[in-house]
């Protein structure tokens, strides 16, 4: 097996996205990431990242600079997607994508990195802060409607 | 600071001198009368995303030393004059072509953009014409900001007037002067020529000229969502053309990319050619390496809509179940409960199929690659695999003609290949009664 390669995304990686987020969650929803894709792809296509190994695509990182928001307003890279295939953890894909996509923000201005992590992903949590995030100055709220 | 994508980079914005800038606006307003529409659709589409600019948009970040050739490591040309007499005539002409394929793109898709029967296709593709327009305005630029006159008499005014003359039939390259049959055209053209404008910006990114290569990554960057204009839509037909009902079959799919792919391989150029434009370090791979990378993507595009086809056609079978008889189909080229390789699927033509130029133009190869020794049913065998409404074309009817002759031996290789729509040379061809040009000149101020 060769070294997983990291590169820019494609409109040719939604099925791969599609795969990994399948077998993470077992659901198979290629509309859901038809958009995320054209998102990115018509905004900044250079930024979000895929690892691709013997052809297939084994990780992702979606991410875009962007300020403005929650009234912050230096250019924010916001890392908002990310998965690595079940099969290919542990190898180090998860740290060279972020890398790679923190990289990016760099170059495109942004000072600071953010995203959001749901309690429960405990596993994602511990990677974040193993890549040097901390918790911020701000609290996610949220209340039914 | 708003929330809305910064543009890439470290970029510069250019407008042209009045005069071409409004060349253009009269060439949009004849060409491509939709334009107004997308500002005023573009916040439900395309939400936060950085207003469409007619403009230059150069890229800062460019290498200053040439990245390959002969002169690798010398210093890139600032101004024609600065690259040797052979490169800065090659690229002029690269640049007047890649304008032509621009605005040809256009006016192709302006054709058919009402047949669209989903809004936001609709918008996409509007976006699409738009940054093709933005492109084509990048490529003016090349020509009006620099001192041509090295390599050529024709002064900057004309060279621009040549290009807004060009006309479906008229534009340098033979996929610019087909006319489009239906909005499958529209997003099918999308994943398979501008998938070859990819390739060509990207080899140009190396470009020994400056400007030049220094226009090519906000381009790219465009060209990504063009990309999935064509993809995306494609994807959603063939979940679609698994119900009864479909809108857009499989077939008609197939017939579409049969059109098109050929013409998408002959914009590489001749396969035994590229090594000059690599020798005077105006492009980074020769034609023929650059197609088989083109086929590759291409066969990756098929196997991906394949696979979301049977996946919409055996909803009961999970990724695996799908992928292994993806696989099975694709190797024994067979049936699969109701589904049959041949049929049903998306299948990509021989490279030497419906081919007019390069190595195996007018060689009689079939859709699998098969040699026809009769010109009659090879010509029989590509008609029956193209769009209808394609078939009953000028185009196909000169093709076919070509064909036979070429076959029967009355007709050379050489001058078939020149038969095909070639660049017309025409001036001050604006349909407005009141003016004969597209670019005016400011009248001089008097005393």
């Amino acid at each position: 097996m060769s070294e997983a390669r990291i590169r820019a995304l494609t409109e040719l990686d939604i099925d791969g996205l599609t795969r990994i987020d399948e077998a993470i969650t077992g659901r198979y929803r290629p509309e859901v990431w038809e958009q995320r894709v054209v998102y990115y792809m018509r905004r900044d296509p250079d930024a979000p990242k895929v690892a691709e190994q013997d052809g297939k695509v084994v990780g992702f990182m979606l991410g875009e600079v962007r300020g403005g928001e929650f009234g912050l307003d230096e250019p924010t890279g916001w890392i908002e997607f990310f998965g690595v295939d079940p099969t290919t953890r542990g190898g180090g894909i998860g740290r060279r994508l972020t890398e790679a996509l923190l990289a990016h923000f760099r170059e495109r201005g942004a000072k600071i990195a953010r995203t959001m992590v749901a309690a429960r992903d405990e596993e994602i949590a511990k990677f974040l802060g193993a890549m040097g995030f901390t918790a911020a100055p701000l609290t996610a709220l949220e209340r039914p409607l | 600071m708003s929330d809305r994508a910064p543009l890439g980079g470290s970029e510069t914005t250019k407008e042209l001198p009045k005069a071409y800038h409004d060349a253009v606006l009269h060439w949009q307003r004849h060409e491509f009368p939709d334009y107004p529409r997308l500002a005023q659709d573009w916040e439900h589409y395309f939400p936060k995303d950085q207003p469409f600019c007619l403009c230059a948009r150069i890229a800062q970040n460019v290498s200053d030393t040439i990245d390959v050739g002969d002169r690798t490591g010398q210093p890139k040309a600032m101004a024609p004059r600065d690259l040797e007499p052979e490169a800065a005539h090659q690229l002029l002409a690269i640049i007047r072509a890649q304008a032509s394929t621009e605005f040809g793109s256009i006016q192709q898709h302006q054709a058919t953009l009402y047949r669209a029967n989903d809004p936001a296709d609709q918008a996409w593709v509007l976006r699409v014409m738009a940054e093709e327009l933005r492109h084509g305005y990048q490529m003016i630029h090349l020509l009006t900001s620099a001192d041509w006159s090295p390599v050529t008499d024709q002064k900057p005014a004309d060279m621009v007037e040549e290009i807004l003359s060009m006309k479906t039939g008229s534009h340098v390259l033979a996929a610019f002067n087909l006319e489009y049959d239906s909005f499958v055209d529209n997003v099918v053209f999308c994943a398979v020529i501008d998938r070859v404008g990819k390739y060509q910006l990207t080899m140009q990114k190396v470009a020994a000229y400056k400007p030049f290569a220094a226009s090519m990554p906000p381009m790219l960057r465009e060209e990504a969502f063009h990309l999935a204009t064509g993809v995306v839509p494609m994807r959603r037909w063939v979940e679609k053309a698994a119900e009864p009902s479909a809108l857009v079959t499989m077939d008609q799919l197939q017939r579409a990319l049969s059109k098109w792919f050929a013409r998408g391989l002959e914009m590489f150029g001749d396969e035994r050619g590229g090594e000059t434009n690599v020798k005077l370090g105006l492009k980074d791979k020769t034609n023929r390496t650059a197609q088989e990378e083109y086929i590759a993507e291409c066969e990756q595009m098929l196997d991906d809509l394949n696979v979301r086809y049977l996946r919409a056609r055996y909803k009961d079978k999970d990724r695996n179940a799908v992928d292994a008889i993806y696989a099975g189909l694709k190797k024994e080229r067979g049936r699969y409960v109701g589904v049959s390789w041949d049929e049903d699927l998306l299948k990509l033509p021989h490279r030497g199929f419906f081919r007019r130029r390069g190595e195996l133009a007018f060689e009689p190869i079939g859709f699998d690659g098969a040699r026809f020794e009769d010109v009659e049913t090879y010509i029989a065998h590509v008609l029956v695999r193209l769009p209808e409404a394609y078939r009953a074309s000028q185009d196909v009817k000169h093709w076919a003609d070509t064909q036979r002759k070429v076959s029967r031996g009355e007709m050379t290789l050489k001058d078939a290949v020149r038969s095909m729509p070639r660049l017309a040379h025409v001036g001050g061809a604006c349909p407005c009664a009141n003016s004969v040009r597209w670019v005016v000149e400011e009248a001089a101020p008097t005393a």
